[in-house]
């Protein structure tokens, strides 16, 4: 513990003191031309370390988000890899159109929303619901175990996973359709049928993804005052009152920013899922804009439409992001920024 | 010091072995000049400049190619054509004197026009004697390398042997069931339908797997059987060419007639009902578990799975005739096609554009043709009655390919012309009976060699051919599964295909093929 020389109010007293500083040049008019400066170039020197330790991310930044930003105009041109970005002619919107006139581009932006919104209807409270049960879970031993298993697929790689799938599935050794069997039912080859690809993809996903998911919950779970639960111990709650009044509005905050950083990525479905799964016979509903670039842009070396195609998944993730954090932040002043 | 007497042991070696060397008249160069080089295969992902075949060619020819590979551990695919390594090569921006890769046909007949690779056409008229011979012979092939403007940009990798794929079926099960082989389509539909009913394992169970394939698309060539047609070369899904005109298997009425039937063998059993995500250990499986009853696959490969018998009580897997189709034709879809996409390019900051050409020129002369198939003499292989044969050390060694690939020899990524003798030599017995009694009929078709698009020809291809090749897939797999009936919705699925300019795609292959091979 400090003494309460050198602080004040929980602050360091020297920190008090230029905020003082701060504050009077700031009523000082005559230097106002240079005050930011002056005052960013004090407030570096004083916190340079927490700037080195942020050094790393920008320049991770800088190099693979933002410099690749550059390329994006290959959109609009007709991009030559020996020409090179620059030495390409210009296209203006050609790209996009060829893109909105292809019904097969359209079936992969309905394909990606449905199996997103899937995901998110499903996929998104699963870990919360985990992270909600594990919590409750008393025997520490049973506990820790129970979470290690469900951590586990996350770290499996989706060649690995969709080997799995693919057996699991299988018409004729696969454990789904001996049960079938044993219930009377007739097999059914599962990977093939269109209606049933997005519930075997997004419970693949849950079933990947839900143990992992559940960390940052029972992070923030870890985080709620103790103090609010002896007190309601004593007012007599039970378990059950506990959980739904005090662990899961504790943590809504948590669950709002996930939700919106999901929301996000609404886009971008796990696609080398998608692609070690799906057949011809299922691009109805499997083909996502992703798996789509991939078939039409990248096999075929036209970089310049999947750079149009990405480009337009990012704009409308924006536009969702936006979306999602205005409409948080009006109804729960819980917000990204 | 160490370094240099260990060279020179090997040149004086290799010097003693290979009597060749000691004439000097495949020398291109006088003093040795060092070239740089570019290569990437699936099979060997990185160039080594000290195989013994290219030791050879260095001392025979004075041209020393230096590895500036970029990308090494990238593989360019046989099956999705990707072609990363080169993508990320001309993305650096700096191409190597030589490029050599699977694959690298549409690569430089693309950027070569642009100015990336060196045009060829005069080079090969002027300083390469041997290639040019071989394509005054062999002018179709001339016409199949070519860029839309006419010009060469490659030198292929050429291969050599008639037969690709065949028909294979456990002829111990015929035996076991007292049947015949099947001589035509009904014959053969009769004979997957005892190996579903008739227990032929003699396991008690009905879990025979009649009729399998590694890869799904063999499946949809048994509409040959039907006089369809279904891939026009030995890309999956080509287009065909017949009598001068282009077009596309899956819009024939015999391919309709063919899925039509195949459906109704896959709802009776006879064909694998995982059959399109089985994938390619569907053979090695379905044999070993004593399942598989026939297929269509290469004959060498599926021919050593004869040593099977081993362990299955029997078991014999040989080749037959393709069976005589609903016309009474047999045909056999697949062979191994005249020239590959897969060659070496000259890259257009090469200063020694003759002596390359002149190097590549090497390679397609006697001695360098059997240097790149055979590898080196004494080393691998020994001159008998004027022929080279494999030394047997050399065949004990283990896979041949893959020992020659170790060697530098039979790399694909270098132009050269196959000599078959070499692979002949260790074909396995089963194979060879097979490919003797396709020697006996004539069941081959030609090959769609490609062709090679202008700028605005391109455009169309690009936009179209996509997403008609999605949709024809799409409605294939659900035929087949049974989503549908392909009698009933043919007019709407050519209707569909027009729709999304069909037509128009035909035309500029039609247009592309006749500027290139001559109407």
């Amino acid at each position: 513990m400090t003494d309460r020389n050198t602080d004040v109010g929980g602050i360091p007293i020297e920190e008090v003191v230029i905020e003082a500083k701060e504050a009077l040049r700031d009523r000082s008019p005559a230097r106002r031309g240079e005050t930011s400066w002056t005052r960013l170039w004090d407030h570096l020197r004083r916190e340079w370390q927490i700037y080195l330790m942020l050094l790393p991310t920008i320049i991770w930044f800088i190099v693979f988000l933002y410099k690749p930003m550059y390329g994006l105009q290959i959109a609009f041109k007709d991009y030559s890899i020996f020409r090179g970005v620059a030495g390409s002619p210009w296209v203006g919107w050609e790209h996009f159109e060829t893109l909105f006139s292809n019904d097969q581009f359209l079936r992969a932006v309905k394909n990606t929303i449905t199996i997103s919104f899937y995901n998110l209807l499903f996929g998104f409270p699963a870990p919360i619901i985990l992270a909600l049960m594990f919590n409750e879970v008393l025997h520490a031993t049973y506990k820790r175990t129970a979470q290690t298993i469900v951590y586990l697929p996350h770290f499996i790689s989706s060649v690995i996973i969709s080997g799995i799938v693919i057996t699991a599935f299988s018409p004729t050794a696969g454990i789904v359709n001996t049960v079938l069997d044993w219930l009377g039912f007739d097999a059914v080859y599962f990977l093939t049928q269109p209606e049933w690809f997005r519930p075997i993809f997004v419970g693949t996903g849950i079933w990947q993804e839900a143990g992992f998911g559940s960390i940052v919950f029972l992070a923030a779970i870890a985080g709620v005052n103790p103090s609010l639960y002896e007190s309601a111990v004593v007012d007599g709650a039970n378990r059950w009152q506990m959980m739904w009044r005090i662990t899961v509005p504790s943590i809504l905050p948590t669950i709002l920013i996930m939700l919106i950083i999901r929301i996000g990525n609404i886009m971008e479905v796990s696609f080398e899922l998608v692609i070690l799964l799906y057949q011809p016979a299922t691009y109805e509903t499997a083909d996502v804009v992703n798996t789509w670039v991939y078939r039409q842009g990248l096999q075929s070396g036209q970089y310049d439409l999947a750079a149009a195609a990405g480009l337009f998944n990012a704009v409308v993730a924006f536009v969702l992001v936006m979306t999602a954090n205005t409409l948080s932040r009006r109804f729960s002043r819980t917000s990204l920024w | 010091m160490r370094r240099l007497t260990l060279a020179a042991a090997l040149l004086t070696g290799s010097a003693i072995t290979t009597p060749a060397i000691a004439d000097d008249h495949l020398r291109i160069v006088e003093e040795p000049l060092e070239l740089t080089i570019q290569m990437n295969h699936a099979r060997y992902p990185v160039y080594e400049e000290d195989w013994p075949v290219e030791r050879v060619a260095r001392e025979m020819t004075g041209i020393h190619l230096i590895n500036d590979t970029v990308g090494a551990n990238m593989r360019t695919d046989e099956n999705t054509g990707r072609t990363e390594a080169l993508n990320l090569m001309l993305a650096s921006g700096d191409i190597p004197d030589i490029v050599g890769s699977s694959r690298i046909r549409d690569f430089v007949n693309q950027y070569g026009p642009e100015g990336a690779f060196v045009p060829l056409n005069d080079l090969i008229a002027e300083h390469a004697p041997n290639i040019a011979a071989y394509y005054a012979e062999r002018p179709d092939i001339e016409a199949a390398v070519k860029a839309a403007d006419g010009q060469m940009y490659y030198i292929p990798y050429l291969p050599d042997g008639k037969y690709g794929r065949a028909y294979w079926i456990r002829t111990d099960w015929l035996d076991a069931l007292g049947l015949e082989m099947p001589q035509t389509v009904e014959e053969y539909e009769a004979v997957l339908r005892a190996f579903k009913t008739q227990d032929p394992n003699g396991n008690g169970e009905a879990d025979e797997v009649p009729f399998f394939v590694r890869q799904w698309p063999e499946l949809i060539r048994l509409v040959t059987l039907w006089d369809g047609r279904a891939h026009g070369s030995d890309t999956y899904h080509d287009f065909l060419v017949e009598d001068g005109k282009i077009s596309h298997g899956y819009i024939g009425e015999g391919y309709r007639d063919g899925i039509s039937n195949l459906a109704r063998w896959y709802a009776d059993g006879l064909i694998d009902a995982e059959i399109f995500t089985r994938g390619s250990s569907a053979r090695d499986f379905l044999l070993s578990e004593n399942l598989g009853g026939s297929t269509h696959d290469w004959f060498a490969s599926t021919g050593g799975y004869n040593r099977l018998s081993s362990e299955i009580e029997g078991f014999r897997f040989e080749a037959f005739v393709p069976p005589a189709s609903v016309s009474g034709k047999r045909v056999e879809e697949h062979r191994r096609i005249l020239v590959k996409p897969d060659g070496w390019a000259i890259g257009y900051t090469n200063e020694h554009p003759v002596e390359t050409i002149r190097y590549f020129d090497f390679f397609f002369s006697e001695e360098g043709r059997r240097l790149a198939n055979f590898g080196v003499e004494g080393e691998h292989y020994e001159m008998v009655d004027g022929a080279p044969v494999f030394t047997q050390a050399f065949l004990d060694q283990g896979p041949v390919n893959r020992s020659l690939y170790q060697a530098g020899a039979q790399l694909q990524a270098r132009g050269y012309y196959m000599d078959y003798a070499y692979e002949w030599q260790w074909t396995n017995e089963f194979a060879k009976a097979g490919i003797e009694l396709y020697d006996q009929g004539d069941y081959l078709i030609p090959d769609f060699l490609g062709v090679a698009f202008t700028e605005d020809e391109q455009k169309v291809y690009d936009r179209t051919w996509g997403s008609i090749r999605d949709y024809m897939l799409e409605r294939q797999q659900s035929w087949i599964l049974g989503n549908g009936d392909v009698m009933a919705d043919w007019d709407g699925y050519i209707a569909q295909l027009d729709g999304m300019g069909m037509q128009d795609l035909l035309e500029v292959m039609q247009s592309a093929y006749e500027r290139q091979y001559g109407g």
